[in-house]
């Protein structure tokens, strides 16, 4: 890939976010944010040093 | 390229593969030095050089056992001993051997030599009584170990410098071959360090669940974000992209570029981007954590582990955190336990690695069934997950198990003798990898081949957020 074709690819106008990739990045936030909640639970009467 | 058409030496190379070896090496270093507990001392001639004023002084074997061989005896017994032994690896893997050996042979020479800089007083003393000890009146205080520093600037001047000689060093330049043996090499060390210490057993775990909930869930999330809104890429740019920034570098990104059937040179670039960066918070993120997270050593480490990207830039990052970390506490006069940054570090980066087939797998079923659906693509499947796991991984788990397996039954003393012989070669890959790291980041290419976008995308995320994140929930 030259160096015109890329800069031409990466200024290609904007795919909008489908609902299915809002979802993957929804979901994912939630499970990992519920998730490190759940493991500073368990590290806070399990404390290490 | 099918199986039936490739002969069966390729077919047998590509079935290996440079996981396959470096399980094989590291499982046989261990070997080796484990007929120690029970016979012959078999790799006490492996070469370690010690913090030196005298050159004359500085290299010995690692065991009293072979003091006779010399500085230079063990030097070259080392070096005969990896030539032949990777030697006869790449010609497993399909590689010419006589390129191989000749570039081999000046990689470890500069490898090792930096490596022996690095261990001169005025750059590897820490402490004032070291200092009066060893009579110097200055020193750059970066322990022994900042000769990983000086093999990676060694390996930067080559590659930028003098790219013809980087290119004509290439056939022994595999930076990934040489990290995981060391990092199949680790498994016993963290093992019998592990072993007992409750704290750092459980510390490992909680730590190491906690940066794949990080990396996959939360990284990768953001910063795909990032790079589709924010920055306008397309899915086939931003997902790999994500992974790269997000997860463990080249690896993640070479796989979700196949798993969302992107373009070849998608994750390649991705890749040549990771590299760069990498080097760059190896040479600034250990002084950080020296600096600012001294009193908190597993933090640090933790936060190294998921911070810097590729293997092998975060476990020999974290070789030199656990070095600068341990001498400032040294001079403060507390005296942490050697071993266990490192052991935080590595295991950070393999519960990661772990993962990266699931998340490819994950990845390729939304994209082939959400995204690019076409009534005649294939499908994803779950061999893949199988297909994307690392495979040097059970290499460093059978080392884990081995070693404490031993330490629990009291193999003692002995034990930390033999696993400190084995630890030597993990050193000497370490040095390599430092090294080889450095030869394949060519700066240039950056803007070469146009990259800035992508490297906005990398730095707004890298630097604004992934450091933070990681250092608020280490």
């Amino acid at each position: 890939m030259s160096e015109q074709e890329l800069r031409n690819e990466l200024n290609e106008p904007v795919e909008p976010l489908l609902p299915i990739e809002k979802k993957l990045i929804g979901w994912s936030l939630g499970i990992g944010i519920v998730l490190l909640v759940l493991l500073a639970i368990v590290n806070h009467f399990l404390p290490l040093s | 390229m099918t199986e039936a058409v490739l002969s069966p030496t390729a077919t047998a190379a590509r079935r290996l593969g440079e996981d396959g070896l470096a399980v094989i090496v590291g499982v046989g270093v261990l070997t080796l030095a484990l007929v120690s507990l029970a016979g012959p001392d078999l790799l006490g001639w492996a070469v370690t050089t010690s913090v030196w004023t005298d050159p004359a002084k500085a290299l010995g074997a690692v065991s009293k056992a072979y003091a006779d061989l010399g500085g230079a005896g063990a030097l070259a017994a080392t070096y005969l001993a990896l030539l032949v032994v990777l030697s006869l690896g790449v010609a497993a893997l399909g590689a010419k051997v006589g390129k191989f050996a000749i570039a081999f042979t000046v990689v470890f020479v500069i490898a090792y030599a930096s490596w022996f800089v690095g261990s001169w007083a005025h750059i590897s003393t820490v402490t004032p009584a070291d200092q009066t000890k060893l009579g110097v009146s200055w020193s750059l205080r970066l322990t022994n170990e900042g000769g990983f520093i000086v093999a990676l600037i060694a390996g930067l001047v080559i590659a930028n410098v003098f790219p013809r000689f980087a290119d004509w060093l290439k056939d022994a330049i595999r930076p990934e071959l040489y990290i995981k043996i060391a990092i199949v090499l680790l498994g016993a060390f963290i093992a019998v360090t592990a072993a007992g210490k409750l704290t750092l057993a459980s510390s490992l775990l909680l730590r190491g669940v906690a940066a794949i909930v990080e990396a996959y869930l939360i990284y990768w999330a953001v910063v795909y974000f990032i790079a589709r809104k924010w920055f306008g890429f397309s899915r086939e740019w931003a997902a790999p992209l994500a992974s790269g920034v997000s997860i463990c570098g080249v690896a993640a990104a070479i796989a979700t570029g196949g798993a969302i059937r992107a373009r070849p040179q998608v994750p390649v670039l991705v890749s040549s981007l990771v590299v760069v960066f990498a080097v760059v918070e190896v040479l600034i993120l250990p002084f950080l954590a020296q600096t600012f997270l001294s009193s908190q050593p597993l933090v640090a480490a933790a936060w190294i582990g998921l911070a810097v990207k590729t293997d092998g830039a975060a476990v020999a990052a974290g070789g030199i955190t656990e070095s600068l970390v341990l001498a400032k506490a040294a001079a403060e006069g507390i005296n942490y336990q050697p071993g266990w940054l490192i052991a935080v570090t590595t295991t950070v980066k393999v519960f990661i690695d772990i993962f990266i087939g699931v998340w490819a797998f994950i990845l390729a079923y939304i994209w082939t069934n959400h995204i690019n659906v076409k009534p005649d693509a294939e499908k994803a499947k779950a061999s893949e997950i199988w297909a994307r796991f690392p495979k040097f991984v059970p290499g460093f788990i059978v080392t884990f198990v081995a070693g404490l397996a031993l330490a629990l039954g009291g193999a003692g003393p002995k034990l930390a003798a033999a696993v400190g012989e084995a630890n030597t070669f993990r050193v000497i890959f370490f040095i390599l990898t430092f090294f080889s790291i450095g030869v394949l980041t060519d700066f240039r290419k950056l803007w070469r081949e146009g990259l800035g976008k992508l490297a906005a995308v990398y730095l707004v995320s890298l630097f604004g957020f992934v450091i933070w994140v990681g250092l608020i929930i280490s």
